[in-house]
């Protein structure tokens, strides 16, 4: 999952306290903009607001159940993050092996 | 538990220069991007024993700990707990082993540990749905950048 194929940046959206709050409590499980906003010291248009940056960033997902909408996590954020963590692990790996293939073992060296 | 990130490849020298590069020159290459301070000409520095600090400094010399040397078996095995860009109680663990393949070195990354970093509340620690909180570390890192 690339991250340019969401709208949204999962980086960015995980930067603010309140949504990773709110991604904490979907964690344990379904819930409503109202119940969200009961647990959370912001007012429910502002629960709304970082659902919706939530969601166009994979995140979250929602569903109509009756006359309520559910939230819920999303995988598909979480696979761009992990994403970007192998990438920068790929980096690290691939400029370690350019020094390491191409410098001399110095000599003399403690082999213990 | 959460999959840890592998990554394997080879590298055209020896186990012993391949440990030394990564634990003992890893100036020459870590990216400066991936640091506390990003200040140019920073060193970075594996105390070469278990419980050794793994840290960066400044040339100003700041200092800033990323981790703390787990196991330190050279030429084979490199093993460290790793909190760069977080809290030491949020270290994640990385283990590397440098494995001789005729004249190259078989390289294995192992990242793992995500699981373990439920944020404070028990009440998150007993759901163990995704770790979340386990990709923050790599996500304050990547705004830092």
């Amino acid at each position: 999952m690339p991250l340019h194929a969401l709208p949204g940046d999962p980086f960015d959206a995980l930067g603010d306290p309140n949504r990773r709050a709110i991604v904490e409590l979907l964690a344990a499980g379904h819930r409503s903009v109202s119940e969200l906003a009961r647990e959370l010291p912001i007012s429910r248009p502002a629960v709304s607001r970082h659902l919706r940056l939530l969601k166009e960033a994979g995140l979250v997902a929602d569903r109509a159940e009756g006359t309520r909408r559910l939230y819920r996590l999303d995988d598909e954020g979480i696979a761009a993050v992990r994403e970007y963590v192998e990438q920068v692990w790929g980096e690290v790996a691939a400029r370690f092996r350019l020094v390491a293939e191409n410098t001399r073992e110095p000599r003399g060296q403690d082999r213990s | 538990m959460i999959e840890p990130i592998e990554i394997r490849f080879e590298v055209a020298c020896s186990p012993e220069h391949a440990f030394d590069t990564w634990a003992n020159r890893t100036s020459m290459w870590w990216p400066r991007s991936h640091s506390m301070s990003s200040a140019p000409g920073l060193v970075v520095i594996f105390e070469s024993h278990p419980g050794g600090r793994i840290f960066e400094r400044t040339p100003q010399g700041v200092e800033h700990d990323w981790g703390e040397v787990l196991a330190w078996e050279r030429p084979r095995r490199l093993a460290y707990l790793w909190h760069l860009g977080t809290d030491r109680d949020r270290a994640t663990e990385v283990e590397i082993s440098f494995i001789g393949a005729g004249d190259a070195t078989a390289v294995t990354i192992v990242h793992r540990g995500w699981e373990r970093l439920g944020p404070d509340g028990p009440a998150w620690r007993e759901r163990n749905v995704h770790g979340w909180s386990g990709l923050l570390p790599q996500y304050e890192r990547a705004v830092s950048a």
